[in-house]
């Protein structure tokens, strides 16, 4: 520890520690403008100059001069204040002080600086910029004659993204921030730039000119998109959810978000919302009464209990307790077990191989880990895709931590351009063999942890693995024996290892055997229950943790979402309750889930918009978004933290847990949960890893849970899917701006992501002789669609890969479930 | 120059071949960059945007970073330049010995200004700040032949000597 003197206050701080980091931690600030607390120091901008009695009065920057002992530190003398005025007059030469029409104005460093240093005059006078705003994409806006060149941007979109789109174009006063070939914005547009600006030289678009910073009610939130559970700030105004406002303070990512949380914040407001409840009449969905839609619903749901023919389907998109309430409607209401979510095979890797594995139907590591681990085996380079923030905690720890990230992939990815990233190709629908093949060379090479062999089923898995070993399934997997051993050995090697697989609708190959495989390995390797350690799997939606922790599936004797769609088309089940599902576009095999709705009697969906499901539907009935009510959502990373209601209902909708509620109450006849916060203390009393929390402990930061776990080894046979003769490889799975189907109402991912595409790589591409753009048909089994191309480095000879998010055309017509889809393309 | 929005970089084929065998060479080389990019400008003449693409991906550099050093450094070219670049100098001895006429008769006889070059890239000209012989102001040179003491005329003469030249 260091001990200092910071403006006649006694401070001791760790070694390392800058002067501005020092001042902060002793209350004292420091004025910055190219600082950033997730930033390296930079040291550009001259604001944060103080004086240091040991360097004779000379005035030093205190962001980037590390502390030492005994120094006595000035933050505000006549010298420095002079000095800082100096450079904001300086800054002002060239700036155009047009904050009338600037939509940073009153969130401004530079304008808030100019007041509180009281530069009503300047010294200087010069020609100002005239360079031309970047208008070219909808969503960031490039001013550069605001620019007042901190390079937060640049250093942003490098150390934190790994984009790399800005860098300081020229030299001297012709320097500017600029991209390659000073060309338009072309990136990822996760806005991070946008949110360290400390001008208006980067500003989001959707929100230009909606409203002033300080008009806005700022309510902290969630984000409800996918499962890493960033924390929001929502920028609200006359009902609407106009904006997301940057708080570096924010969550384990620092207020960091990525396309989704950032810019498709839209659908909330969107105009697609549904506003009143809708029956189907004479063929024709209406609007009528919510008395009448909820008097039809529970009519039907009463005659469907004593049939037994009632099933549900209900999104991880809601909240803990309105998933609660909806368990209790189905249990308690409706006597039914027949309930599961995502597809069923999305959670089977937690809710069947975790809880076989661990016990428990959750990870064996948090994200936190991800930065103290050692090395890093994420297994598909797509998690960067599915969880992007999680991408971001990879970024840094592989630039800043140095960790060894590897990625076992079927495609290469932002991840496998990382520097160091060690990528292993992997032919499509072989990870689990590969995984039990990093294993088996543990055992053949007497690598396995000594404590591994007192965990439950050891012998029975060691004899398992009897022909999975690198030299019988490496052809099969499309690796050399010897990578498979090296990554085996590196592996074990390593003090602390992590492995990483991202779940969702888009990867039906990520089943319940990978995730046991992941969990074997960690176990043998002794990679378990230690800091830095485990599995981390990555599930897809916002609560889908929850959902899973809540016991959203049949556990005894219900049917699954396949079971329910068989159930369905069999005619077993007859009243289908649909619950933020599009089932129609995400579930597997699109032709037999439209048959299957088709055949049941009586269909109730409840959406925020008319979906492809809701459009079938005999009864629609409008539900609340995220920004509308209160509740919990628990993260990938098993963080519970409290959504809070920013906006009231939009039109006439309620929220899930309202009409859940009404349901339950009416169908059960015992009491109603009170609200949601009394289901929340219901959901800690019967969830074990939830015990002793409430709404209050949950606070802002909200609480990651560690649940108990108890290591079993559990056989996991991995296969190869069986290769189609002169076919394609498709995989699908998720684009970078999208998650489910919900972002298609989100402007952001729309702009930049508007329809599904086929990616192929550039050998495949010029054999079909197609380039981006081209409309080709893409066929399987299952049907046929079309896609435009888009050709890329990504893919390798053979694989072609597809998001499943779209509803035109959606991926779900040719592919059934299947870990690999066989196709042929054809213009 | 500074309020200018940048000229569009033309859109090229040219044979990688030769980038590609530069990046070989210095591919395990810390700090590779500058090398590989001197390289490439004495190989081709200049950077080609092609060679920034080439060099991004091989190096795992972004490409904009490329960028940011290709115009932080004077040297570094992203057009073709001239067979014959044809430098004058402006500092302070050769201006008070008449560079300023030198310049704008180079200007007016081969119709182009600074840092720019003839569409038939036969020439490029530059106006430079010292070349380091003040004693023989006012001064010019064509690629590395040196011309003392200029006059007019002799603008004439060196571009008639210089246009016979083959490419």
């Amino acid at each position: 520890m260091v001990n200092l003197t910071i403006d006649d206050k006694q401070v001791t701080v760790p070694k390392n520690t800058t002067i501005f980091d020092a001042a902060k931690a002793a209350g004292i600030r420091i004025p910055i403008l190219c600082h950033d607390k997730k930033l390296n120091p930079f040291g550009g901008c001259r604001m944060c100059l103080v004086e240091v009695e040991q360097m004779k009065g000379r005035q030093i920057p205190a962001c980037t001069t590390p502390v030492t002992e005994g120094m006595i530190v000035r933050t505000m003398t006549d010298e420095i204040a002079k000095a800082r005025k100096l450079v904001l007059e300086l800054l002002l030469l060239k700036h155009p002080v047009d904050c009338p029409v600037c939509d940073a104005a009153g969130d401004c460093d530079l304008q808030n600086l100019t007041y509180e240093y009281q530069v009503n005059s300047n010294r200087f006078t010069d020609e100002k910029f005239h360079h031309a705003i970047d208008y070219d994409n909808p969503l960031i806006e490039r001013d550069m004659n605001r620019c007042i060149h901190c390079g937060k941007c640049a250093r942003i979109c490098d150390e934190i993204v790994s984009f790399g789109a800005y860098t300081f174009i020229s030299r001297g006063i012709e320097a500017k921030m600029g991209t390659q070939f000073d060309g338009p914005l072309n990136c990822e547009f996760c806005g991070s730039c946008v949110s360290v600006c400390p001008v208006g030289a980067l500003l989001a678009r959707p929100f230009k000119f909606k409203a002033r910073w300080w008009a806005m009610d700022k309510v902290k939130s969630v984000c409800s998109y996918c499962g890493t559970g960033c924390q929001l700030t929502l920028g609200v105004k006359d009902n609407k959810v106009l904006t997301t406002i940057y708080d570096e303070n924010q969550g384990f990512h620092n207020g960091q978000l990525c396309t989704r949380g950032r810019f498709a914040y839209q659908f909330v407001n969107s105009d697609k919302r549904l506003t009143t409840p809708l029956m189907k009449k004479n063929g024709a969905l209406v609007e009528v009464t919510w008395d009448e839609a909820l008097n039809a619903v529970q009519q039907r749901l009463a005659s469907a209990k004593t049939a037994g023919d009632v099933a549900g389907l209900v999104t991880p998109r809601l909240t803990n307790e309105e998933l609660f309430v909806f368990k209790k409607l189905f249990k308690d209401g409706l006597g039914s077990e027949n309930y599961d979510h995502s597809a069923g095979y999305a959670h089977s890797a937690l809710s069947k191989g975790a809880v076989e594995s661990i016990g428990v139907a959750a990870s064996s590591a948090v994200i936190a880990d991800i930065q103290k681990t050692g090395l890093l085996l994420v297994v598909k380079s797509d998690a960067y895709e599915t969880h992007p923030v999680v991408g971001f905690e990879i970024n840094l720890g592989v630039k800043r931590k140095d960790v060894d990230l590897r990625i076992i992939s079927d495609k290469k990815g932002k991840l496998t351009k990382l520097p160091g990233a060690k990528t292993y190709l992997n032919i499509p629908g072989t990870e689990t063999l590969l995984v039990n093949a990093l294993a088996k060379t543990l055992v053949d090479e007497n690598l396995v942890d000594a404590a591994a062999a007192s965990i439950t089923g050891f012998e029975e898995w060691k004899k398992s693995l009897d022909g999975a070993a690198p030299e019988q399934v490496a052809g099969i997997c499309g690796l050399t024996a010897d990578e498979i051993k090296t990554l085996a050995r590196d592996y074990v090697k390593a003090e602390k290892a992590l492995l990483l697989l991202p779940l969702g609708l888009g990867y039906p190959g990520h089943t319940k055997e990978l995730a046991q495989a992941l969990f074997n390995l960690s176990f043998a390797a002794g990679k378990h229950g230690k800091e830095g350690c485990g599995v981390l799997l990555l599930a897809e939606k916002n609560n889908s943790q929850g959902a899973v922790d809540l016991g959203l599936y049949p556990v005894a004797g219900g049917k699954d979402a396949a079971a329910i769609i068989d159930g369905c088309a069999a005619g077993s089940i007859k009243t289908l309750y649909v619950a933020g599902e599009n089932l129609v576009v995400s579930y597997p095999n699109r032709k037999k889930v439209e048959a299957a709705l088709d055949k049941v009697d009586f269909l109730i969906v409840q959406d925020l918009f008319l979906s492809e499901t809701a459009a079938l539907a005999d009864v629609v009935l409008p539900a609340c978004s995220f920004a509308e009510k209160e509740g919990t959502f628990t993260s990938a990373g098993k963080a519970v933290q409290k959504v809070n209601r920013a906006i009231k209902p939009v039109g006439q909708a309620k929220s899930d847990f309202e009409i859940f509620n009404t349901l339950y109450v009416n169908l059960s006849g015992k009491p109603a949960v009170a609200d949601p916060k009394a289901a929340f203390a219901e959901i800690t009393a019967s969830v074990p890893a939830y015990a002793g929390l409430t709404y209050e402990t949950l606070g802002d930061a909200g609480v990651v849970v560690v649940p108990a776990m108890t290591p079993k080894f559990a056989v996991a046979p991995g296969a190869a899917p069986t290769a189609e003769v002169g076919k394609m490889a498709l995989v699908t799975g998720s684009a970078l701006y999208h998650c489910g189907t919900m972002s298609l109402y989100g402007e952001g991912p729309m702009h930049v992501c508007p329809a599904g595409y086929v990616e192929i790589g550039r050998e495949d591409a010029k054999r079909l002789t197609v380039q981006d753009d081209d409309l080709v048909t893409v066929t399987s089994a299952a049907g046929a669609v079309k896609l435009k191309v888009k050709v890329g480095s990504r893919m390798p000879e053979g694989v072609v890969f597809a998001p499943y998010h779209f509803a035109d055309q959606s991926v779900n017509s040719i592919a059934s479930g299947e870990s690999v889809t066989w196709v042929t393309i054809s213009k | 120059m500074s309020n200018a929005p940048a000229e569009q970089l033309p859109e090229e084929e040219i044979d990688l071949a030769a980038a590609n065998e530069i990046i070989d060479k210095y591919l395990t080389l810390p700090g590779n960059l500058m090398p590989v990019l001197q390289g490439i400008q004495d190989e081709y003449g200049y950077v080609p945007k092609p060679t920034i693409d080439l060099v991004a991906e091989r190096l795992n550099v972004y490409p904009s970073q490329i960028y940011g050093v290709l115009t932080f450094y004077a040297q570094f070219h992203l057009k073709p330049r001239g067979r014959f670049i044809i430098r004058v100098c402006v500092g302070t001895a050769c201006h008070v010995s008449g560079a300023p006429r030198i310049v704008e008769t180079f200007f007016e006889k081969v119709g182009i200004g600074h840092a720019e070059t003839t569409p038939d890239l036969r020439f490029t000209f530059e106006k430079v700040a010292c070349l380091g012989a003040c004693g023989m102001a006012p001064l010019a040179m064509v690629n590395d032949d040196t011309f003392g003491k200029m006059t007019v005329q002799k603008v004439d003469d060196i571009i008639a000597e210089y246009s016979q030249r083959p490419m």
